[in-house]
C-alpha cells in the first residue's frame, strides 16, 4: 500500500480513464524511479496543454489558437457543417478524408437525469452560427444511443427552419467487414435500410 | 434441449455437488432445507445468469466461502455446449465452452429453461409488474430485438422523467417523446404478437385442467385509450398529449408499456380478486406450459422445465390433469419432500439427504 506523495500520485492517475489501482500503482512507481527526467517532461507537458487548450470561440473543438485552424481553414466548405459530441469525434472524421465542411462541438448529448438542456449542448451559439453562415447542410454525427437519438431529433426540429438538407450518419455494416462477424442489431440495421444497386 | 451433468462448489449450502442426469430429468427429494431448491436455482442460474429467486450474488455463495462455480454440460439442437458461471471477488463470470460472455442474455440462446416457482402466484395475486415481468422475460428468451427495445425504452423512460422535473423546451420535449413513442409501441405490438400465441393454448390448457369446468379470459390492458381505427403509436401520441399537464405536475411519465397490464379472468371474474389459492396455482402453473410451449415451437426443440414443488397446495385432480400434460419431449427437474405426488414419474430420485451429506 502506498502512502504519502506517492498515494497522491495513484490517486491522481486513477482518475485517468482505462486505469485503476493496479495500472495506476504500476505507473506510479514507473515515474518515480528509474525514469524522473521523463517524467518531469510529462508533467511539463500536461501543464503545458492543459493550459494553452481552451474551446475554440467558434465551434468548441479544444485547440490551442483563439480560432481552431478548421475554422480559419479558407478552402474549407464554409456551408457544410457537421456536430458531434466532442472533439476526439472531429479527429475520428477528419481520419476518413470524406469530409470537407467545418465542425461543431457539442460537448454533450441532452441528458435530462445529468440536467443537461439545449444550454449545455451549446445551442444558443450553434443556432446562431447556423443563421449567421446560412448553411446549406448540417451532417448530425452522434451516436445512435437513447441521448444521442434524441439530440439529433431535437437539433432536426430545431434547424429545420434554417437548413434546407439536415442529415445524420447512416448505420450498417462495417465496409471491407464479414456478414458472419457482424453483430445481429448492426446486421438487422443494415437490413432494413438496404438500398438498390 | 438437456443437461447432463451438473458440477456445483458452494453454492448456496451446496459445498460440492457432481452429477450426471438422464435425459428423461430427476427428483430430488429430502427434507426441507436439504438444498433442494438450490439445485433447480443452480440448473436456472445457467439459463438466466442471474438468480430465479432474485437473490444477489454474494447471497447465492456458501457461507464463508469466497465463491461459487457452477458448471454444466448442455446439449440444443444436438450440440454440446459447457456452461460455467462464477462469481468470484464480486465478479460475475459466464462462459460459454470457455468463452466469457459480456453479456448476460447471450445465454438465451444456449440455454432454454421454463421455472415454475411457488413465487409464480404473484404473477395472478401480485401487482402488475409481476405480469409484466413475465411477459417480457418469456418474449426475451427468444428475441434479442425485444430485449433491445426494452433496454433503450427504459433509458428513455428515465430521461423522460427527468426531463419532467426540469424547465424545458418544446422540442426538447418532442424530441425525447419521438423516440420514446416509437419503441414503446413496438414494445407494445410485440407484447400483443405474443399474446395472440399465448391466449388460446392457455385458454385450453386451464379448461382441461380445472375439470373442464372453468372458462378462462385474458386482455392486455392499455394505459392509454385506443381504438381499432388508430394506430398504436397515435392513440399513444394523441394521449401524451392531453396528459401533458399531469405529467408536468406529477413529475413523471404516466402513461407507456411500462405501465400496462394483462388481466387473468376466470369465468368472467378477475382472477387476482376472486381466484381461489387453488384455481391462481393452476392458472400459474399452465401459463408456464404454455410459455414452453411457445419456445418448444419456435426452437423445434422442448425447453427443460424446473418444478419447485409447486403441485403441493393442488388437489389431486388438478395436480393429475397437469402432470398429463407433460410432454415426454422435456426433460423435468423436480424438487419435493413428498415423493409419493410423483409417482407416476418415472424419472430418476436422487436422495439429497444421503448425498450431500456423503461428502
Amino acid at each position: 500500500m502506498f502512502t504519502g506523495l506517492l498515494a497522491e500520485l495513484e490517486k491522481n492517475l486513477k482518475k485517468l480513464p482505462g486505469i485503476g489501482s493496479k495500472s495506476a500503482q504500476r505507473l506510479a512507481m514507473f515515474l518515480i524511479s528509474n525514469h524522473q527526467d521523463d517524467a518531469l517532461k510529462l508533467a511539463d507537458s500536461i501543464r503545458d496543454a492543459v493550459e494553452q487548450y481552451t474551446n475554440c470561440s467558434v465551434c468548441n473543438i479544444l485547440t490551442e489558437y483563439e480560432i481552431c485552424k478548421f475554422c480559419s481553414d479558407a478552402h474549407r466548405n464554409e456551408q457544410l457543417l457537421c456536430i458531434v459530441e466532442n472533439t476526439q469525434d472531429v479527429f475520428l472524421i477528419e481520419n476518413t478524408q470524406e469530409f470537407n465542411g467545418k465542425y461543431y462541438v457539442l460537448n454533450n448529448l441532452l441528458s435530462p437525469i445529468d440536467g443537461i438542456g439545449p444550454d449545455e449542448i451549446s445551442f444558443p451559439q450553434l443556432i446562431s452560427l447556423v443563421k449567421e453562415r446560412e448553411i446549406e447542410e448540417v451532417v448530425l454525427a452522434l451516436s445512435p444511443s437513447a441521448e444521442g437519438e434524441s439530440t439529433i431529433n431535437f437539433l432536426a426540429a430545431e434547424l429545420t427552419e434554417f437548413v434546407q438538407k439536415i442529415t445524420r450518419l447512416s448505420t450498417g455494416l462495417p465496409f471491407g467487414g464479414d456478414i458472419e462477424y457482424t453483430n445481429k442489431l448492426t446486421l438487422g440495421n443494415a437490413l432494413i435500410r438496404r438500398y438498390s444497386v | 434441449m438437456r443437461v447432463s451433468k451438473l458440477e456445483i462448489i458452494d453454492f448456496r449450502n451446496i459445498h460440492k455437488f457432481e452429477k450426471n442426469f438422464e435425459p428423461g430429468g430427476a427428483i430430488f427429494f429430502g427434507k426441507n432445507g436439504t438444498g433442494k431448491t438450490n439445485l433447480l436455482e443452480a440448473i436456472s442460474y445457467c439459463a438466466f445468469g442471474k438468480s430465479i429467486r432474485s437473490a444477489s450474488d454474494s447471497e447465492l455463495i456458501n457461507f464463508s466461502k469466497a465463491f461459487f462455480r457452477i458448471s454444466a454440460k448442455f446439449s440444443f439442437n444436438h450440440l454440446e455446449n459447457i456452461i460455467t458461471a462464477a462469481n468470484d471477488d464480486h465478479k460475475k463470470l459466464i462462459k460459454i465452452d470457455g468463452t466469457k460472455i459480456s453479456k448476460i442474455s447471450e445465454l438465451y440462446q444456449y440455454v432454454k429453461v421454463v421455472y415454475f416457482s411457488p413465487e409464480d402466484i404473484n404473477l395472478i395475486s401480485g401487482g402488475p409488474t409481476n405480469r409484466r415481468k413475465f411477459i417480457d422475460l418469456a418474449i426475451s428468451q427468444s428475441s434479442y430485438k425485444y430485449l433491445e427495445d426494452l433496454r433503450l425504452y427504459h433509458r428513455i423512460l428515465k430521461q423522460r422523467n427527468a426531463l419532467l422535473k426540469s424547465d424545458f423546451s418544446r422540442n426538447e420535449k418532442i424530441s425525447w417523446d419521438t423516440k420514446f413513442i416509437e419503441i414503446g409501441t413496438r414494445i407494445i405490438i410485440s407484447r400483443k404478437k405474443y399474446l395472440k400465441e399465448f391466449i388460446p393454448g392457455l385458454s385450453e390448457k386451464y379448461f382441461f385442467v380445472s375439470g373442464k369446468r372453468e372458462n378462462l379470459d385474458v386482455e392486455y390492458k392499455h394505459s392509454f385509450p385506443t381504438s381499432e381505427f388508430e394506430e398504436f403509436s397515435n392513440s399513444f401520441a394523441n394521449h401524451l398529449e392531453r396528459i401533458e399537464s399531469d405529467e408536468m405536475r406529477l413529475q413523471r411519465t404516466l402513461a407507456g408499456p411500462h405501465l400496462d397490464d394483462i388481466i387473468f379472468k376466470i369465468d368472467n371474474n378477475i382472477a387476482r380478486n376472486f381466484g381461489s389459492q387453488g384455481q391462481k396455482r393452476s392458472l400459474v402453473i399452465t401459463a408456464r406450459l404454455v410459455q414452453a410451449d411457445i419456445i418448444k415451437r419456435k426452437d423445434s426443440e422442448a425447453p427443460i422445465l424446473i418444478f419447485d414443488d409447486v403441485l403441493a397446495d393442488l388437489d389431486r385432480g388438478r395436480a393429475q390433469r397437469i402432470m398429463d400434460l407433460l410432454g415426454e419431449e422435456h426433460q423435468i427437474f423436480i424438487a419435493t419432500p413428498n415423493i409419493e405426488l410423483y409417482e407416476k414419474f418415472n424419472l430418476e430420485r436422487i436422495d439429497l439427504e444421503n448425498l450431500l451429506n456423503e461428502k
